[in-house]
């Protein structure tokens, strides 16, 4: 089922958390809302469950207006991010809620809704612990058993907010594969929050990369990722150098660098940002014909596949950070406290903002 | 006893010398606590048992075998089944609201719910002569319609309501703003209706503690003496409580008879000290299992 968002605007006295929100969702597309703590993705993921009602704009489902239609009438599951489960039910009676409270009309005999539950508890693996109280399980049990309670209903849409927040780092990595595994099997349209940027380009098939209540970018992980379109993308998602130049007549001005502005030629003249990823810079011994930035090596990480590095330019005392692959380290072989010359692969440039 | 010794020799070297009181301090401290109870808990408890029963069974069971009795009881019992329901639905209407939702004028609620427990019981009472009595403000409309609240059994079914309504509410509200409502949101979101959501998920989870608000609201109900003496006006038979009932009857020098009526009232208090006990000993167990 598809979701479409159409100029969402939710303020709370004098806060506004969303402003003209537009967002679809296409049917069985696994999305995630990304931003930072506050940035509003909680709030339009309980608007869209109805759980809010939205100050102003539209909610539709397969193209149907639901803005108004009742929070147990839109068919969408929504796990919670401490889960919420009954906790003075057993784990089979949690999942089999949302069947057992259904009007006599449509629920289903107790035979059927037993075998839903066995067959849910077993699609979450956790087919031994029907009568075990929520207090007796771990929190990826917990996360699990929250899920299959969703599942229970048959959502068209799925919600989940901040799935893998509460969880420990490997139990997280393990859920969320796990999620992406689950997603392509039942192919249910999916909605989750995070505001972990790993978590959103794993998962996802797009990300919506959210901001003080506006969305910044829409894009698959790569396209967010490889080509940011405000420096807000741009530094929430991964580590950035930044480097503060100015633009002259299409070329850009750091330091002793000058690069030519190559897609980017519309940028005005004036004082500008530039973003660099960390491996996307090049490091030499000797500063070489077109100018690079002279800065002195600081620590070094040189673990697992890549060698970081910190560096201080010598101009401005500035911090870049940067990675190389072992080869390369082992060519260069430096020790902290050389010389280097830093040359970004390349560089993004946006105008610097007026204050 | 054996136990409760080895228990207490196991524990003693677990304190560390130089934080533990000494043993003198300890069992001072102990005796202390212990005469106090003794002396004014379980003599005048003792003492009361005594006086009822000076004059034997016999004579302690015909107390309560006089009309006057019989009606006194009859009515603290009606006071309290009509003083306590309220109250629960009082109790969960005001936690509810004052633990789910955001509004206006929620601080002035939760400090008018203290307001009993603040008033004196003998000024609430007066609130109500002054508002139903003859000379109150609905006194002379009242009159006209033939309606008697004050010196009648409304009056102290209202006193009764007035002084017992935060017991409830007062047990709830920490209870379900700890809670929050993520349970009920998800329960609202699998299809349940508001009802269903009420039955199922709220009410089980804090089923404790409104049991224990209605055991001390139930307690508070059968044996106040304040208000209800104020708009009572001790019409023997008709609107005197228990409590009530006692006075009058040690008043006129009838001691059996008074310490009969008092020790209803005691074994009452001794009930529901049990029933509390029993009630938090149990949510207790249940709150460590709780916790993973």
């Amino acid at each position: 089922m598809s979701i479409e968002v159409r100029n969402i605007t939710k303020t709370f006295r004098t806060f506004t958390a969303l402003q003209e929100i537009n967002l679809y969702v296409k049917t069985g597309e696994l999305i995630a809302l990304l931003g930072p703590s506050g940035c509003g993705k909680t709030t339009l993921l309980r608007i869209l469950a109805g759980l809010e009602g939205p100050t102003t704009g539209s909610i539709l489902l397969n193209d149907q207006e639901v803005t108004d239609r009742h929070i147990g009438e839109r068919g969408v599951g929504f796990v919670f991010q401490h889960y919420a489960l009954f906790r003075h039910m057993t784990v089979f009676e949690n999942i089999a809620f949302g069947l057992r409270v259904r009007p006599r009309a449509t629920r289903p005999p107790d035979a059927t809704i037993d075998a839903k539950v066995r067959e849910l508890l077993k699609l979450v693996q956790l087919e031994w612990l029907g009568d075990r109280y929520p207090r007796q399980l771990s929190g990826g049990q917990r996360q699990r058993v929250a899920l299959a309670r969703a599942l229970a209903v048959e959502p068209t849409v799925l919600l989940l907010d901040e799935p893998f927040g509460a969880l420990d780092a490997k139990v997280r990595k393990e859920l969320r594969r796990w999620l992406r595994r689950l997603h392509t099997d039942l192919h249910v349209t999916s909605v989750f929050v995070t505001h972990d940027q790993d978590e959103a380009l794993e998962v996802a098939d797009r990300v919506v990369v959210m901001n003080k209540g506006r969305i910044e970018q829409i894009g698959t992980p790569e396209e967010v990722y490889e080509h940011p379109a405000t420096p807000f993308v741009y530094d929430f998602l991964g580590g950035v150098n930044l480097f503060h130049g100015r633009v002259h007549e299409g070329r850009v001005q750091v330091g002793d660098l000058d690069l030519a502005l190559r897609e980017q030629g519309d940028i005005p003249d004036g004082p500008a940002i530039g973003y660099v990823r960390p491996h996307e810079i090049d490091l030499h011994r000797h500063p070489g014909e077109e100018g690079a930035i002279e800065a002195l090596v600081g620590r070094i990480q040189p673990v697992g596949a890549v060698a970081r590095l910190e560096m201080v330019r010598t101009d401005n005392g500035e911090l870049i950070e940067g990675e190389v692959s072992q080869e390369q380290w082992r060519e260069l072989a430096l020790s902290t406290g050389e010389r280097v010359y830093v040359r970004p692969k390349s560089l993004r440039v946006f105008p610097e903002p007026v204050e | 006893m054996t136990t409760g010794v080895l228990s207490l020799d196991k524990r003693v070297p677990r304190i560390a010398s130089t934080v533990a009181e000494p043993v003198l301090v300890r069992l001072a401290l102990i005796l202390v606590s212990l005469t106090f109870l003794g002396l004014f808990l379980f003599v005048p408890l003792a003492a009361i048992l005594f006086e009822a029963l000076k004059h034997g069974l016999g004579a302690y069971l015909v107390s309560f075998q006089e009309p006057d009795a019989i009606a006194a009881i009859e009515l603290t019992l009606l006071a309290t089944a009509i003083a306590l329901p309220l109250n629960v639905v009082f109790g969960l209407s005001a936690a509810w609201a004052i633990a789910k939702f955001e509004f206006w004028g929620k601080q002035v609620l939760i400090t008018l719910i203290d307001l009993p427990f603040s008033v004196s019981p003998v000024v609430a009472g007066l609130i109500y002569v002054l508002l139903f009595g003859l000379q109150g403000a609905l006194g002379p409309w009242l009159a006209a319609h033939d309606i008697k609240i004050i010196f009648a059994v409304p009056g102290i079914v209202l006193a009764t309501i007035f002084v017992t309504f935060p017991f409830v509410a007062r047990e709830l509200i920490p209870h379900m703003q700890a809670q929050g409502k993520d349970e009920e949101e998800a329960a609202l979101v699998l299809g349940a209706t508001g009802w269903q959501t009420f039955w199922r998920v709220t009410l089980p989870s804090i089923k404790w503690s409104l049991l224990y608000g209605v055991i001390l609201c139930n307690a508070r109900a059968m044996g106040e003496f304040g208000a209800v003496s104020v708009v009572s006006g001790h019409i023997r038979g008709e609107t005197n409580t228990m409590p009530l009932h006692v006075e009058i009857l040690y008043n006129e020098y009838n001691y059996v008879a008074a310490f009969a009526v008092a020790s209803l009232l005691a074994l009452l208090s001794l009930v529901t000290l049990a029933a509390k006990s029993l009630v938090e000993w149990t949510s207790s167990v249940e709150q460590k299992e709780n916790r993973p």
